[in-house]
């Protein structure tokens, strides 16, 4: 190697480099082909649609410029939805995150059966959407129903309501389950986290006279910082994918009260022959969800850099 | 012993007594906690093994006074789930192993290899996490029309892949990450080709990794519900999930055979978890602890 001339090495060293970018794309190839093929190509696809008069079915179409977003603005159930996408939101992170963390601290310290109620506490988040809808609608029967029975059997019969089918009740009815199976999630998070904050802080502290309370403020959550980011970025991220609990137990009714942008475009698209107008509403959501992730999306690419 | 040693361990031991006197009121907190948490799913196998004419009689919240499992049977006969139950099987079985496969040679490709435009790759790929998938079913559907591979299982193959691919990457690139180079690099000078460095070296080191993934990525598929909605019609060819709302439809009046079949529709997952919970748990909490 003495003998070769260094403009020839550096030539070597570029064709290596090549060679390895090459190899690199034939690994990163057939999962970007998938990747691209169904997820990315038919996003901008809906993009386009959302810019025309399409039925969903008719072979032709017509581009309407900005009139379906126009149209959006002063559509009384796209109001109603937002303000329900808003009220999930609001309600399905600060809920079980909270309750996540109550469990996590709780689990952390000395329990009998930790494991157990650990998985207790989770086994709601790996069931089926559509079950957990069918067991809530059951739960909520007006005749039938035991939440109804509850009441009746606690003296409280006059509060027995058909649950899912009136305004008033319908959206905390369809909210109630999803807090039931999204706080186990921050919990395994949380209890993740706690174990990294050293034992020692809270023996120095106890030693210092600090009380139970004042620990949980000044050495627990500094220490959950991260953990705090991770379960809010992520529960603000699956926020705004609800579909399919509300789908199943209410189908955005009774009349609207409970429709979200998710089932509004769902029966835009397959129940109005609206699909131009649905994928509009995809399309805004969609944009609304990507411009709120980015900060946790590029913390990820970030991190790893490392 | 001195009288102040004396007291010292009498001091010492009601500490210890006041201590497991708070860890049994936690427990007991806890527990009562989660035995509501629970209540749900009790309350439906109670309901799926009793007559209907027993919970009509005496209602959802009395012990039943008569047996069956009947309700079984039937919810099993009229819900068709030998047929969805196939079908979700024979999509998690093909879906999964592919899914897991091309996302670890993409995670590697991120974490090992350097792929040129690296960080714009990663950055478009997790960006698939926060992504409705709403957003991409009517043109999936549309061109699975054309391809005829509508109201089939065939059809739902190439959109769960794409759906699943962001959420293995981050998990799998963060694993390959931890591998020392030395190993790769040792294997590169015995002359190892990349492909064979990665099946034969870093696949078998990252067994835990794979499983988790496959193991999650098995939950979303049989959980799955938007995309099957739309692509299976006839309901031989319909996945648990659409199944089970059609079944819902039906027996609305028969509440007994309706939780039988909401528990025929998730003991497999309730099994799979928790026989497998401790994959399920590292694999969701591995992502927030680092960083």
């Amino acid at each position: 190697m003495s003998t070769t001339p260094a403009l020839t090495r550096s030539q070597t060293v570029r064709r290596v480099k090549w060679r390895g970018g090459l190899v690199a794309w034939a690994f990163a190839l057939p999962a970007l082909v998938f990747y691209v093929w169904f997820l990315v190509a038919p996003a901008f696809q809906s993009l386009v649609f959302s810019f025309t008069d399409w039925d969903g079915l008719s072979p032709t179409y017509s581009l309407v410029g900005l009139k379906n977003y126009v149209l959006m603005l002063t559509d009384p159930i796209v109001h109603t939805a937002v303000r329900n996408n808003l009220v999930w939101t609001g309600v399905t992170i600060t809920v079980p995150v909270i309750q996540g963390l109550l469990l996590a601290v709780l689990l952390n310290g000395h329990v009998y059966g930790k494991s157990l109620i650990r998985t207790i506490f989770y086994t709601p988040a790996v069931l089926p959407l559509v079950s957990v809808g069918s067991i809530w609608g059951w739960l909520y029967n007006p005749q039938y129903g035991a939440i109804n029975e509850v009441l009746r059997a606690i003296g409280l019969g006059g509060l027995a309501q058909p649950w899912l089918g009136q305004d008033a009740t319908a959206l905390a009815a369809v909210i109630v389950p999803a807090i039931w199976l999204r706080t186990g999630f921050p919990m395994l998070l949380y209890l993740a986290a706690l174990q990294g904050i050293p034992k020692e802080l809270y023996e120095a502290a106890t030693v210092d006279g600090a009380n139970r309370w004042k620990q949980f403020w000044n050495i627990t959550m500094p220490g959950l910082v991260q953990a705090h980011l991770i379960v809010v970025a992520l529960s603000l991220i699956d926020s705004f994918k609800v579909f399919d609990l509300i789908y199943v137990m209410t189908y955005g009714g009774p009349g609207s009260t409970t429709q979200v942008i998710g089932t509004y475009m769902y029966a835009n698209v397959f129940q109005y022959y609206r699909a131009g107008y649905g994928m509009a509403l995809a399309v805004s959501i969609t944009i609304v969800a990507i411009i709120v992730s980015i900060p946790y999306v590029r913390s990820q690419t970030r991190r790893d850099d490392r | 012993m001195s009288a102040t040693s004396v007291e010292k361990r009498a001091t010492r031991v009601v500490a210890a007594r006041k201590k497991r006197a708070g860890v049994v009121a936690i427990t007991v907190v806890l527990g009562i906690a989660a035995i509501a948490w629970l209540s749900p799913l009790a309350l439906l196998l109670i309901t799926a093994l009793r007559p209907l004419s027993d919970y009509i009689a005496n209602g959802a919240l009395t012990w039943p006074k008569q047996f069956t499992i009947g309700n079984f049977a039937q919810a099993w006969d009229v819900g068709n789930f030998a047929a969805t139950y196939r079908n979700s099987f024979i999509i998690t079985i093909v879906k999964v192993p592919l899914g897991v496969l091309f996302a670890s040679l993409l995670a590697y490709a991120i974490a090992k290899l350097r792929l040129p435009g690296r960080n714009i790759v990663m950055f478009s790929v997790f960006l698939g996490l926060t992504v409705p998938i709403y957003i991409a079913i009517l043109p999936n559907f549309v061109m699975l029309r054309q391809l005829g591979l509508t109201d089939s299982l065939a059809g739902l193959v190439g959109p769960y892949l794409a759906f699943g691919i962001s959420f293995e990457v981050l998990v799998l690139q963060s694993f390959f990450r931890g591998i020392p180079d030395e190993i790769i690099e040792a294997a590169r000078v015995d002359g190892a080709s990349a492909a064979r460095i990665f099946f034969q070296i870093v696949l078998p080191l990252s067994t835990p990794a794979l499983v988790t993934v496959a193991i999650l990525d098995g939950v979303a598929t049989w959980n799955e519900f938007l995309m099957a909605l739309i692509i299976l019609n006839s309901n031989n060819n319909k996945t648990i999930p659409v199944g089970l709302l059609n079944f819902q439809g039906q027996f609305a009046n028969n509440t007994t055979s309706l939780a039988a079949g909401i528990l025929i529709a998730v003991v497999p997952i309730l099994l799979a978890y928790t026989f497998l919970q401790r994959w399920i748990v590292g694999g969701l909490t591995a992502g927030a602890t680092k960083g």
